[in-house]
Parts: C-alpha cells; sequence; structure tokens
C-alpha cells in the first residue's frame, strides 16, 4: 500500500490525463472529419482537407436558422426556469409547510420521467395550445426537467447563506419579495449563473421533445442535423454542423469555468 | 431549522403549476388512454386493463426489463466510481481545475442523436482512429453481429457521454470539505485511503444519491443514443425498455403505449420513492 502511496501523485495525473484523452478522443474524431471532403466533388479528391463544410452551414439557410431558433428556445426556457426556480427553491430550503417533501419526490419524479413516456400526451396538448412548431413548445416542455433540477441546485445555494441574513432583513421590515430582490439575489449570483448553465446543457442536446415538437417549423439544430442524413450523406457536413453545435457550450463552459471550479453547492430539502 | 409556514406555497405554486401542465396533465392523459382501445382520439371503447395484462404477461417486456437492469447495473458500477476517482484527481491549483473541468464536461455538450454518429464514425474500419487501431488488438470488424461487442460500445458510449456529470457533481462535493479537516488529518498521519473514507466520502453521500438516481434512471430509459448503434440488434440483444416503447409510439397504438407509459412512470415512482427513503436514512445517520 504505501508503494502505491508514494507513487500516488504521479497516478493521480496518469489517471486524470488518461480519461481526459478518452473524453476528447470522439471530438478529435469528429473535428478532423469536418474538415475532410467526403462527399466525391467535382473541385476536390474525397479526403482532402476543406473549409468548404463550414462555408456550406453558412450558405444554408435551413442550418444557419436552426442555429437562431436553437439559441432563442433555450434562452426562452432559461427565462421561465430561473425566475419560477428561485423563490421555489427559496421556500424548500427555509421554510417547511405541509405537503413539502410530497412536492419535492413530485419534482424529483418528474426530473427523473423520460421526455418518450410523455411525448404523445404533450404533442396533443401542445397543439391543443397552438404551440407546436415553434421554440416556445420546446422551451416550455424542456421544464419538465430543467425546472427540478434548477430548484435542486439553487437550494443548495441558498441552504450555504446563514439564516441571520434572512432574520435581520425581516427585523429592519423587509418583506420576502423585497428580501429576495435586494439580499438574496446578489449573494446566489453565481448559483443563477450554475443553474442557468445546466439549464442551457441538458436544453441543448434534448433530442426528443425537441423531435416531435417541431414537424414543420422552428427546427433546433439537433433535428437540422438528422435531416441531413439521407441516401448521400455529406459526413464531413454533419460533423461540421455538430462542431459548430458545441462551440456555443464550450465558450459557455470556458466561461463559466471558475464557477464550476468554485464548486457549486448542491444540497437537499 | 425550518420555519412552519404555509406561505411556502405561494412560493412553489408558480414551480407547481409548470410542471402540472407538462407532467401531470400529460401523465393523467396517458393514464385515461391507456384503458382504452383508440383508432382515432374521437372514436374509442374501453378495454380496461387489457392492456396492462398482455404487456405484464409478455415475455418481450421482461426481457426488455431485464436488459435494462443489466444496462443500468453495467452503467451505475462503472460511472460511480470512475467519477469519485477522476473527482479526485483533479488537481488543487485553481488554474488546472477550471481547464480540467471544461475539458472533462466537453462530452455533455454534444446534441444526444448525434453521439452514436460520433462512436459509429470512430469505430469505421476505413477512417475512424479506434477503428483502425482495434482490429490489431483482436476486434473484429464485424462487432454489430456480436452481442457483447455491441454492449460494450453502448456501454463505453455511456460512460463517455455521462461520467462528466458524476465528475463535476463530486467534485462540487469535495470543495465543501473545510481545510481544516485535511491538517487534521494531516497532523494525525492518516494515509490517503482513510482521509477518502473518513472524510470525503461522507461529504459525497448526498450528492452520491443524486448522482445514482440521475445515473440509474437515465441509463434505464435510454433510447435515443442506444437505438441507431445496432438498431436494438443483434437480434433485439440491445433493445432496452424505452425503445419498445418508442416503436408503439411510432406505430401510432396509442393505448398500448399509454398503458406502457403508466407501466414505466410506476417504476419511475418506486424509484424516487427509495431515493427519498435512503435520503431520510443519510440525515438520520448524520444526526445521530
Amino acid at each position: 500500500m504505501t508503494f502505491v502511496y508514494r507513487y500516488l501523485p504521479a497516478l493521480k495525473v496518469t489517471a486524470l490525463l488518461a480519461f481526459i484523452l478518452f473524453a476528447c478522443l470522439p471530438l478529435v474524431q469528429m473535428t478532423l472529419i469536418s474538415f475532410t471532403v467526403t462527399l466525391p466533388k467535382p473541385s476536390a479528391e474525397v479526403g482532402s482537407l476543406t473549409f468548404t463544410n463550414y462555408t456550406n452551414i453558412w450558405n444554408s439557410p435551413n442550418l444557419r436558422s436552426s442555429f437562431v431558433n436553437s439559441i432563442a428556445y433555450v434562452l426562452i426556457n432559461i427565462c421561465i426556469t430561473v425566475p419560477v426556480a428561485i423563490p421555489a427553491a427559496y421556500a424548500f430550503s427555509r421554510m417547511s409547510f405541509s405537503g413539502d417533501k410530497h412536492l419535492f419526490l413530485a419534482f424529483i419524479a418528474f426530473r427523473i420521467t423520460p421526455p418518450v413516456v410523455l411525448t404523445l400526451p404533450i404533442f396533443q396538448l401542445f397543439s391543443a395550445l397552438g404551440i407546436v412548431n415553434s421554440v416556445f413548445g420546446i422551451a416550455l416542455a424542456h421544464c419538465l426537467f430543467n425546472l427540478p433540477i434548477s430548484i435542486w441546485i439553487l437550494q443548495g445555494f441558498i441552504s450555504a447563506i446563514p439564516k441571520e441574513l434572512d432574520e435581520t432583513a425581516f427585523l429592519d421590515g423587509y418583506s420576502h419579495p423585497r428580501f429576495i430582490w435586494k439580499f438574496l439575489l446578489p449573494q446566489i449570483a453565481p448559483g443563477i449563473a450554475v443553474t442557468a448553465f445546466f439549464c442551457f446543457m441538458f436544453s441543448w442536446v434534448e433530442v426528443v421533445f425537441a423531435r416531435i415538437l417541431t414537424t414543420t417549423n422552428g427546427k433546433p439544430i439537433s433535428m437540422a442535423i438528422n435531416s441531413l442524413f439521407g441516401f448521400h450523406t455529406d459526413i464531413g457536413l454533419v460533423m461540421a454542423v455538430t462542431t459548430a453545435a458545441m462551440m456555443p457550450g464550450a465558450v459557455l463552459l470556458f466561461a463559466m469555468r471558475t464557477h464550476l471550479s468554485l464548486g457549486f453547492r448542491v444540497g437537499r430539502v | 431549522m425550518k420555519y412552519r409556514t404555509e406561505i411556502g406555497w405561494l412560493f412553489v405554486a408558480p414551480a407547481a403549476l409548470i410542471i402540472s401542465l407538462v407532467g401531470l396533465v400529460p401523465l393523467i392523459t396517458v393514464v385515461n388512454y391507456s384503458f382504452f382501445e383508440i383508432f382515432i382520439l374521437d372514436a374509442r371503447f374501453w378495454v380496461g386493463t387489457e392492456w396492462y395484462a398482455e404487456i405484464i404477461g409478455s415475455e418481450r417486456f421482461w426481457a426488455s426489463f431485464g436488459r435494462s437492469t443489466l444496462f443500468s447495473a453495467f452503467v451505475l458500477t462503472i460511472q460511480i466510481p470512475l467519477g469519485i476517482a477522476i473527482a479526485l484527481c483533479i488537481p488543487k491549483r485553481k488554474i488546472w481545475v477550471g481547464i480540467t473541468l471544461a475539458l472533462v464536461a466537453l462530452p455533455l455538450l454534444v446534441p444526444w442523436n448525434m453521439i452514436p454518429s460520433l462512436w459509429l464514425s470512430l469505430l469505421n474500419s476505413e477512417t475512424g482512429i479506434l477503428g483502425r487501431i482495434l482490429p490489431n488488438l483482436g476486434w473484429a470488424s464485424d462487432w454489430k453481429l456480436s452481442t457483447p461487442h455491441t454492449w460494450a460500445v453502448i456501454i463505453v458510449m455511456d460512460v463517455w457521454h455521462w461520467t462528466s456529470l458524476v465528475v463535476i457533481l463530486c467534485y462540487s462535493a469535495l470543495t465543501t470539505v473545510p481545510a481544516a479537516y485535511y491538517q487534521a488529518a494531516a497532523i494525525d498521519g492518516a494515509s490517503p485511503w482513510q482521509v477518502f473514507r473518513h472524510i470525503q466520502l461522507p461529504k459525497l453521500h448526498h450528492v452520491l444519491l443524486m448522482a445514482i438516481l440521475l445515473r440509474f434512471m437515465d441509463s434505464f430509459m435510454i433510447y435515443t443514443e442506444a437505438f441507431p448503434i445496432n438498431a436494438g440488434g443483434p437480434d433485439g440483444a440491445t433493445t432496452f425498455l424505452a425503445v419498445d416503447l418508442g416503436e408503439e409510439i411510432r406505430a401510432f397504438n396509442y393505448g398500448p403505449s399509454a398503458a406502457r407509459s403508466v407501466i414505466y412512470f410506476m417504476i419511475i415512482l418506486t424509484v424516487a420513492w427509495m431515493f427519498s427513503k435512503a435520503q431520510d436514512m443519510l440525515d438520520c445517520g448524520e444526526r445521530s
């Protein structure tokens, strides 16, 4: 055992590097293909280096609008989720009310409900409400899993704030909403950023709701990629779109790295 | 401690309302459909629990159930320990932490429908990086015909996709360990294993419970990623629970697919209930 301990730091670095290599390998493959000609063309040989896959994305109105749609529904989703999750997380963190545990259990149950179980009725309900084929429909459907997870993350952040902050504010005559607005929000700002990031992450990549809710219009990137598959699939273009689709996330991830590395707190009810 | 007030309901009402709209209402609709034979939505007749009896009595259901359980077991036994281990390996220097976390989390950003395509192109025997190396190590290029090989691909793919989430969650919990604990351990001459067992692991309990819940459920109901790898084959060997449901929905079998959804939701509810029981047990353990 002591032998292992002596080399522990070196082992740790090796394990970490091996894991990062494993995590990046498919992405390297993806990036390589995205710069390769994969369909026979008169101008270039199959297998040669090219940038046309990326220029093709820019030149295709369908692909361009799919990026706009994806960004739109993710933003709408965050704008619905976060303001609704903050008071709920505050209540779960500070108050005890009848049925609170059951309600939290219900939230968790809906978080782990796979979208495929609810596809049929959600499609019917959203058609009745007239929000299929629009970014708003996807944004609302994604609340099913984003809202519970947001409450869970925010609740951990709020629980980390000392109770005294609330109590002094109430003694000074602040109401609950005013207290949340003036004192709590600045305190949990990193928590809100982490929550928004997780909403983005789970919503951006989801496909089951995105597929059934956009049959003709409002297709997000994942569905636009799907429609690229056909008899002669230009896999280079597919990989280029996927690489491009990861870019906003990668930028956000890099911007968020300090928050993530500070360790967002995860709590419980 | 928390103070008792029913105002809490006011604060959770908007969230509860949205979840009711996108979760509860569809669920009730599904329960309703599951008792009917439906050709078109306006013409339906009552069949009672016939669909349920049919599904529960079918061998296919139990076979899929078994496969999904086995798959989840594999996923959990690999991802949870691996996630903890990698979280422990993350360096202490702040600048490295950010970079490692960002790199590790990259697989989470790939659209789910592209994940099978990525792995298939990686394993492509002509152009893939792995596809060109692996045959030299004894991996047959016609792996799609073999059940163990297909399983291995799907499991490795899921490990690749989701271990990062476990790493991030575990790392977030590890940062809540006060530095004084480590100093005290160093003074007592505790070994790294003892530090892990008695200082770090207890801090991980709650997060691990959540990670296990999320990973169990998402792998148990794996749908988008698993099917395109080998179309549920070879010979149905990778047909999981959600794939069966997806097929019935695509065939517009409203009644049977609704009954199936209800059965799946019952499983989900049981799991969520066990999760909350486990959480209570952890709380009791901490207090005593």
